[in-house]
């Protein structure tokens, strides 16, 4: 913005006429400049340069307290030999397409029952949408009741006689991460049912008509008007659930803490338990550095085509 | 308007300048350096969290606020930030002035790096100066200062309900040989033996079976060795440990890794498990009442040549060496370590820990009388195991030991991961 203002002092030789339009055309107002000034200045100093910094942590070895040592690519080239990081970015991956599989298609499935306004509708939307206003922390804490040995999955299956499948959901490893996908699944849902919803109204309904009287049937109509009408929706789902299962740690540090022995962890739990409990920040900006290509790299690749077919 | 651009503009540069170099500088690594003299209340950083324990120390610090004195604030922290934050705190440039935490190793390794206040002239005053020669040993670092006031300290060992074991018409074991047994009659009268409380967030109980078997197989000496990095978890003598652990395993309650430990002691209380591995302050779940039918009994010998230790985690306070407030943060330093303020604090507590101070009065049950008698008379003290390690080594302990627990037939392969786990931390 400042550089746009910057426009060298005109010789004086010029009419006054054609000065003061092109001023007036080039010309920002400093209260439009200070309202983006600000907020970038304050973006920059809270989340870029740590950003930065954290870039820089992790080409060091740093325990918090002494000073950090620069090391190279140490850090990465220590990922690639570590059993723990790869279980991890697997499991990132399976919870990338679980948790954003199910979601964008419950999350649609569920918008597209619910679309119609017919009596009650109202209701199901505010059960569906009401677990994203709980905090997941919260949410947790009552599915970890649930999941406890004596907790109510468990009651339920002994008491219609399915105890062979009890178990300690949590502390198991073949479950522990299923178990901790269920209540990030149950909460997506509804987000990405409000988006859905969003979407589908902005559907022309004259293109359903037109298509009813060519005679298409529902799943057609489905496939050839409704899916290409979503397509900006879909843009939008994609990044949020790609954003929203790589930053997944909440919930699974509140239910397992990537344990038992680390057949939970995924990429954001092993980066925080690294950095914050052995206290090895360089190598956990390394990871989380890892985990900003990851996002960014699908994110970026995806809005990239997006735009090129919208163009 | 028009002078708000060239000053804007300076404004930026100067703030993009600013920003580069403290980039380039790596500011957000470099370590400063703080201390001095201020005013104000002292800051009493505290992970005591358990109602109890709080409302406890918080008559402790207004007993203190009214002599007329210093004054001192306390700050509550959940004990698991606390943990994860201290580094942050100490190095931080206007930190709290005072924490609760941990004597020995812990303490040792945040004073080798100039973080904590030097208490030498404070332990030649006249309560702290009578304390046993263990603790004074305890609270120093490698090179000989003092920079720890300890106030309590409590005890680990299987604790049982003397109802229950008179109803199963059982009674507590001296040797390895004699608990199995034990385990065993619990069994035939369809009781889980042993419970143990390693499932949700306290996985860390794991580590006490661990220390203790380290400690009568391989001796103190050997355990307190192994944690500082001069021997290795693949060695054949911490098989040894898991060879022994093999025999109790199968008396472990099914749930061992999947109850957190105040779950495990309600499976205690209403007799569904028939003892626990367990240090006193689970006595803050049990309630009133509830602990005139508690008794215990030390973990079995196993080999007759190695001296009996117990784990007896001692409890206090360091300083910030930070701390704008030095002679205010001593002085409550002072009154932490009287009789006095060691019977305030424990009278509010559940009253099953014991003080430093060698006047102070315990709570006079029965059950912490024989406590006291247990560690007075114990060959030699360990700590806990991330107190005779580290905060940063705990964790690879908690993932082998869970692992074990699980998966028992891996423990080749489980020792291998944790010696390698453990190189990282200790080559920091």
């Amino acid at each position: 913005m400042a550089v746009l203002e910057e426009a060298p002092p005109v010789p004086a030789s010029r009419p006054p006429r054609t000065r003061r339009r092109r001023g007036a055309a080039t010309r920002v107002h400093p209260v439009v400049v200070t309202f983006v000034l600000l907020p970038l200045l304050i973006e920059g100093f809270w989340v870029f340069w740590p950003a930065l910094q954290g870039f820089y942590l992790s080409v060091t070895d740093w325990d918090g307290i002494s000073a950090a040592q620069f090391v190279g690519l140490d850090n990465f080239r220590e990922m690639f030999g570590d059993q723990v990081f790869r279980d991890a970015a697997v499991n990132t991956a399976l919870w990338l397409l679980l948790f954003g599989g199910l979601s964008a298609l419950l999350g649609l499935g569920a918008a597209l029952l619910l679309q119609q306004e017919r009596r009650g509708v109202g209701f199901y939307r505010a059960a569906l949408f009401l677990p994203v206003v709980f905090s997941l922390v919260a949410t947790a804490l009552v599915w970890q009741a649930m999941y406890q040995p004596d907790g109510l999955i468990n009651n339920v299956l002994e008491g219609v006689g399915l105890d062979g499948l009890t178990r300690s959901w949590l502390a198991d490893r073949d479950t522990a991460l299923y178990a901790v996908l269920v209540p990030a699944l149950w909460r997506q849902v509804g987000y990405v049912m409000v988006l859905y919803l969003a979407g589908l109204k902005g559907i022309d309904p004259m293109l359903h008509e037109a298509a009813k009287v060519d005679g298409a049937t529902p799943w057609q109509r489905f496939r050839h008007v409704t899916l290409p009408q979503l397509r900006s929706v879909n843009a939008v789902v994609l990044s949020v659930i790609v954003i929203d299962s790589l930053r997944s740690f909440d919930v699974v540090w509140a239910l397992t803490q990537g344990g038992p022995y680390h057949s939970s962890e995924l990429l954001s739990t092993y980066m925080y338990s690294t950095a914050f409990e052995s206290l090895r920040l360089g190598y956990g900006s390394a990871l989380s550095v890892v985990i900003f290509v990851l996002a960014f790299g699908v994110i970026a690749s995806y809005l990239v085509r997006a735009f090129r077919e919208a163009d | 308007m028009a002078t708000s651009l060239p000053s804007r503009r300076r404004f930026l540069t100067g703030a993009g300048a600013a920003g580069l170099s403290a980039m380039l500088s790596g500011c957000v690594t470099s370590v400063r350096s703080g201390g001095g003299t201020a005013g104000g209340a002292v800051t009493l950083q505290s992970n005591l969290s358990s109602p109890q324990a709080k409302s406890a120390l918080q008559t402790v610090v207004d007993a203190f606020n009214s002599r007329g004195g210093s004054r001192v604030s306390l700050n509550t922290i959940a004990s698991e930030t606390f943990r994860t934050q201290l580094p942050t705190y100490l190095t931080s440039a206007n930190p709290p002035d005072l924490y609760t935490w941990y004597p020995g190793s812990v303490a040792d390794a945040y004073a080798k790096r100039d973080l904590l206040l030097d208490l030498d002239d404070l332990w030649k005053g006249p309560d702290l100066s009578r304390y046993s020669a263990a603790l004074k040993r305890l609270c120093s670092t490698r090179s000989g200062t003092k920079v720890f006031v300890p106030t309590t300290y409590y005890w680990w060992a299987f604790f049982y309900r003397k109802s229950q074991f008179e109803k199963w018409g059982v009674s507590p074991p001296e040797t390895w040989d004699e608990f199995l047994d034990l385990c065993d009659k619990l069994k035939g009268k369809k009781v889980e033996p042993i419970g143990m409380g390693a499932g949700g967030n306290t996985a860390w109980i794991s580590s006490s079976w661990f220390d203790y078997l380290n400690i009568r197989i391989n001796g103190p000496q050997y355990h307190r060795d192994l944690l500082a990095g001069r021997h290795r978890f693949d060695d054949p003598e911490v098989r040894r440990v898991f060879d022994r652990w093999d025999e109790a395993r199968p008396f472990l309650d099914s749930k061992s890794t999947a109850l957190p430990f105040q779950d495990a002691t309600t499976e205690l209380l209403q007799g569904r498990t028939g003892m626990m591995l367990i240090g006193t302050f689970f006595a803050d779940a049990v309630p009133k009442g509830g602990l005139d039918d508690i008794d215990f009994f030390r973990f079995p010998a196993i080999d007759p040549e190695v001296p009996m230790a117990e784990e007896a985690p001692t409890d206090g306070y360091f300083a910030s060496a930070r701390s704008r407030r030095t002679r205010q943060t001593k002085e409550l330093l002072g009154y932490l370590a009287t009789a006095e303020a060691q019977e305030l604090y424990l009278k509010g507590s559940s009253g099953t820990a014991l003080p430093t101070h060698p006047d102070a009065k315990d709570s006079g049950t029965a059950l912490v009388k024989k406590g006291r008698a247990l560690i007075e008379g114990a060959d030699e003290v360990t700590q806990f195991f991330n107190r005779d390690s580290s905060d940063e080594l705990a964790p690879t302990a908690d993932t082998a030991l869970i692992r074990y627990l699980a998966e028992p037939e891996k423990i080749g392969s489980i020792l291998t991961t944790w010696q390698r786990d453990a190189e990282k931390i200790w080559g920091k």
